[in-house]
């Protein structure tokens, strides 16, 4: 078992009931193939630095999974197959940090990190 | 033989002054890699703030020469603004 870190990127039209869907999906995908989802995190509508495919927006889903390495081959079978996905990528980690979130509303843990430098 | 020694100097001053552009140190010219000191923030493409503080405005990747990172920092670094810029977060 390897622990993988997973983040989709959505297209912008899609409407967050829908998007709940898509992530329904995806984790009963690792499920259902012995995988364990450790931490699933919605980062919500961002700006994208440059536009891909007409959008300027887009959200973020982002998974951590253990699992093996067959899983993480049918996740991303079935990423590329689908139309409301712009970009997936998945990157192979030896410890997760479940506590810092980069992208959540409130800024705290950012304005600790400025402090600090 | 005098003339030549002075454009030796002339030489090394000139490369004095420009690296004294970008550190502020007038006597010390090696500073600490910044990101290997005790208690630094990990490198990571979802951290982008930190990321920012690295790249020039244009979006380039500034040299380890100017930033006074270590290479394996460095390396660290560069794969994980590429890892960024893929998923447009950069």
């Amino acid at each position: 078992m390897n622990l993988y870190e997973h983040t989709i990127v959505v297209k912008q039209e899609i409407s967050p009931s829908q998007i709940e869907k898509l992530t329904e999906k995806y984790s009963k995908i690792v499920e259902k193939n012995d995988g364990n989802i450790v931490q699933t995190q919605n980062w919500g509508l961002l700006n994208l630095s440059y536009v891909i495919k007409k959008n300027k927006k887009a959200n973020y889903i982002h998974f951590k999974i253990k699992a093996n390495g067959k899983i993480i081959k049918e996740l991303e079978k079935n990423e590329s197959i689908d139309q409301n996905l712009l970009r997936y990528m998945t990157i192979k980690v030896k410890k997760f940090d479940l506590e810092t979130n980069y992208f959540s509303k409130n800024d705290e843990i950012g304005k600790k990190e400025y402090n600090k430098n | 033989m005098i003339k030549r020694k002075n454009t030796k100097n002339k030489k090394k001053q000139s490369n004095f002054a420009k690296l004294s552009i970008f550190q502020n140190n007038k006597f010390k010219f090696k500073k600490s890699c910044p990101l290997s000191v005790k208690g630094a923030p990990i490198i990571d493409y979802k951290n982008i703030k930190l990321l920012k503080k690295y790249m020039s405005e244009n979006g380039k990747i500034l040299p380890s020469r100017i930033t006074n990172i270590c290479q394996k920092k460095q390396r660290e670094l560069s794969l994980s603004i590429k890892r960024a810029r893929n998923l447009a977060l950069i």
